[in-house]
């Protein structure tokens, strides 16, 4: 099977109905997306398909291919943090850092495309993440930050 | 993966205790000496602890403490956490309170090291050492032009190893440049990018994936087992089999899943009596021996001359620490040493139970304990006993992670409780009399005895604790039983100023004299604007105090509540953990505790029915989300030159209570246990 992933080809020779997930931690070596539940109820195995936020834990591979996915490890431009990124640091947006990339890649996915927005508008986008360790506060913060920078711009990268 | 450091390069090393306390520590000694410091060659500094990061940022903050200390620049430290190999073995407790020795221990040989670099440069230079001054990894002459000599250069040709004397002067509060400022943490952009590892990402050469079959219920008997279905599954290696312990190691992780489900067994069941709907009952018949942790002045007078009496009971269940990585190992035996990655907060500990499980001995075993994916008290160690022993049976490395409904199942739980408290009040509002029975679940009584005692001024009390045969597994969580504790006490203070007509917060302070916990409490309200609070339909407000870790803490939170819909708007927390290493990491450690406390109090609870567990699921189990988060100010009120104490638990320990009554105070209703949305 083909995959696109952070730009670069890869082949894989996995059952069409296993879950990307998998594929993506176990035969990439992409371990920046995590597995939290299995069930699609807190987003820590999020990436983007073709920019649009995807549970990886319950989307089988085979949804994946011809299209681009885009995981943690392929955000940043080289060493330059994409503005998501770079607003988390900023603002300490997690304590262990295991639901990051899954609240990282949905801000993105969000800030790409709705500019500037509102309080209600994040908190809807990230309704599908937990943070176990409570991070909310500095994640709202990082978040309408990254937002503040990126707005009227067409968003994130 | 990391192996032990070459040792070659090092020009100075400290060695001492990992832990130390001014005082004789009651909760354990000071470990082993070992190599706590030492400076590479090149200047590079290198700290060593049994201590884990577990998402408290503590690997920061050791950094920024030596850093300040030794003067050299923080992107030269690095720490070195959590692996038997190569840190001392602390032999000490987990939790806040011990952090703070270590990271104190650390301060102390930063600047051993120090003194002994100006002790260098001063014979270099022909000068008094107390003329010289250190910055950024060079000595200098204090107030002259001089040229500045670096670490590196000094240590050229000397091989030192120091050790820590009884007294030890480190830095002054004021000459702190970075400690008690807001900083960036070390470790954030690898948190961001995805390339921090955990125990779930381990991955080593030849590893294969273990997969272990669960029993339906706690305590049921392997029958029969049936595995020809599973042998013949493409990419199994092995079904392993001992006694009840049944695994099936395989090439892939989803092969070992599907594997695990063609296994054909029979169990046997035991029948339990016990559920979530009469666990209180339950605790009270299970209990075991009281410990009487304080009795003093005369209940029973006191009793008789109080103008009123308060009596009543309270409950909490059993909850999930659900943290978001479910436990994972990964176990590789060299002959018969074994290596293990994984998530213990506690690595010795980890090797001590590997020790006694497998029968070898310590020095055959190392732990690597990598970041922890969450925590709050738990992981459980038995993940590195499965993979150990398939690991042993099929020759080569092998993986168990588990999945999520395995964490809720088979980890650990915070353990329920039950409280008597009968109070009685003199007509000033005095508190005249404290009378306090608790069961905690679990077989160690000492849980329970966090937080149980009151801080408030009373003469004739008696507090007394006892742990109970729990049905579930009980361990550790964040402040474990002072949350519990906590909830109780400050429920039952509300109970007695309403009782008495009084506020809330005037009553507590009118019975609470204690230096640290009384100006946390007044700043807290003050900020809050406590005194002019509105009274609104649907909108209420609630206050409570809470000590834990060394540390002392008050809250007054604002709820909103619409039928079962509650919102926490708003948290205002006063907050003395003496020094304040880290303000923005204390800040957000504060912050964590409060929404995971805001769980305990509005919605989690284990639900389980003799030895199953009925909600073990992430979409049956409600944990707080971002819609749900409050606003959260906090009010460090403690003195700089107090030394650190915890900041990642007592944040937690009176907002259950300050949200239940602040419920009350919406809607009337006693809240007497939790959770409360349920009740609504
Ligand atoms: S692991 Fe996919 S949503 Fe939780
Ligand atoms: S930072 Fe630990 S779960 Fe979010």
């Amino acid at each position: 099977m083909h995959l696109r992933v952070n730009g670069e080809s890869h082949e894989v020779a996995v059952d069409a109905e296993r879950m990307l997930l998998g594929v993506l931690r176990h035969e990439l070596g992409l371990t920046g997306t995590k597995y939290g539940c299995g069930e699609g109820t807190c987003g820590a195995c999020t990436v983007l398909i073709d920019g649009n936020p995807t549970q990886t834990c319950y989307t089988p591979v085979s949804a994946a291919v011809g299209r681009e996915v885009t995981t943690i490890e392929g955000l940043a431009d080289g060493d330059e943090l994409h503005p998501v990124q770079e607003a988390f640091v900023e603002h300490t947006a997690f304590q262990c850092a295991y639901c990051t990339s899954g609240f990282i890649m949905s801000s993105a996915a969000l800030l790409d495309r709705v500019s500037g927005p509102d309080d209600d508008q994040i908190r809807s986008a990230l309704s599908g993440h937990i943070c176990r360790c409570g991070a909310y506060v500095r994640i709202l913060q990082a978040v309408r930050s990254a937002a503040g920078k990126t707005g009227g711009e067409g968003g994130a990268r | 993966m990391t192996e032990p450091r070459m040792q070659e390069n090092v020009a100075l090393s400290v060695v001492g205790t990992p832990r130390w306390t001014p005082e004789p520590d009651p909760r354990g000694g000071p470990g082993d000496p070992a190599t706590l410091l030492t400076i590479d060659k090149n200047g590079g500094v290198t700290a060593f602890s049994g201590k884990v990061e577990y998402g408290q940022g503590i690997r920061n903050g050791f950094a920024m403490e030596i850093a300040d200390e030794l003067d050299v620049p923080i992107d030269s430290v690095n720490i070195i956490l959590g692996d038997t190999a190569l840190v001392p073995h602390d032999r000490g407790t987990t939790g806040s309170a011990s952090t703070r020795t270590v990271g104190i221990q650390l301060r102390r040989a930063a600047a051993i090291a120090r003194g002994a670099l100006i002790d260098l440069a001063a014979t270099r230079l022909e000068v008094e050492a107390g003329s010289l001054a250190t910055r950024d990894g060079q000595v200098m002459i204090a107030d002259g032009e001089s040229d500045a000599v670096s670490y590196a250069n000094l240590l050229s040709g000397h091989t030192l190893s120091l050790a820590i004397p009884e007294v030890v002067e480190t830095k002054r509060v004021e000459d702190f440049h970075l400690m008690g400022r807001p900083a960036r943490r070390i470790d954030a952009v690898s948190r961001v990018t995805g390339s921090t590892k955990y125990a779930q990402d381990v991955v080593v050469p030849g590893m294969l994936y273990g997969k272990i079959l669960r029993p339906p219920s706690y305590g049921a008997k392997l029958q029969q087992l049936d595995t020809a279905r599973a042998d013949r599954v493409a990419g199994v290696v092995s079904v392993v089999r001992d006694g009840d312990f049944v695994g099936v190691v395989a090439e892939r992780e989803d092969i070992a899943e599907y594997a695990i489900e063609a296994l054909r067994a029979r169990w046997e069941e035991i029948q339990h009596a016990a559920s979530d709907l009469n666990l209180a009952a339950v605790l009270k018949e299970k209990a075991g021996e009281f410990v009487t942790l304080r009795d003093e002045g005369s209940l029973d007078s006191a009793f008789d001359s109080a103008e009123r009496a308060f009596e009543n009971s309270y409950f909490v269940p059993y909850v999930s620490n659900a943290q978001m990585e479910p436990s994972a190992s990964v176990a590789r035996w060299d002959g018969d040493h074994l290596t293990i990655w994984c998530a213990n907060r506690g690595p010795f500990t980890e090797r001590d139970g590997l020790v006694e499980a497998l029968g070898v001995d310590p020095e055959q075993v190392r732990v690597i304990s990598m970041d922890v994916g969450g925590s709050f008290g738990t992981k459980t160690a038995t993940v590195s006993h499965e993979a150990a022993r398939l690991a042993k049976s099929v020759g080569a490395p092998v993986r168990v992670a588990y999945d999520r409904e395995e964490e809720f199942a088979w980890s650990t739980v915070r353990p329920a409780a039950t409280f008597d408290i009968k109070s009685g009040v003199a007509a000033d509002g005095t508190i005249v009399a404290w009378d306090y029975t608790a069961i905690h679940a679990g077989e160690n009584a000492f849980r329970g005895q966090r937080g149980a005692d009151t801080p408030y001024d009373v003469g004739n009390v008696r507090i007394k604790v006892a742990a109970a045969d729990s049905p579930l597994q009980a361990g550790s969580y964040r402040s474990l039983g002072g949350a519990t504790n906590h909830f109780a006490r400050e429920v039952h203070m509300d109970e007695i100023a309403r009782g008495i007509g009084l506020d809330p917060l005037e009553f507590r302070l009118a019975n609470l004299s204690h230096p640290r916990l009384r100006p946390a409490l007044t700043a807290a309200a003050e900020a809050f604007g406590w005194e002019s609070r509105a009274s609104r339909p649907g909108i209420g407000y609630g206050v409570a105090v809470g000590y834990d870790a060394g540390s002392f803490t008050a809250q007054c939170v604002e709820v909103s509540v619409e039928n079962q819909d509650v919102q926490v708007k708003r948290v205002v927390v006063g907050f003395d953990c003496g020094l304040v290493v880290n303000p923005d990491g204390a800040r957000n450690q504060i912050e964590g505790s409060i929404i995971m406390g805001m769980g305990t109090a509005l919605w989690e609870a284990v639900e389980f029915d003799g030895g199953r567990v009925l909600n073990g699921k992430l979409s049956r189990y409600h944990v707080p989300r971002i819609a749900d988060t409050p606003e959260i100010e906090v009010v460090f009120t403690g003195d700089p030159e107090t030394l650190s104490s915890g900041a990642g638990e007592p944040g937690i320990v009176p907002i259950a209570a300050a949200i239940a009554n602040a419920v009350r105070d919406a809607t009337g209703k006693a809240i007497d246990e939790l959770p409360i949305v349920p009740q609504l």
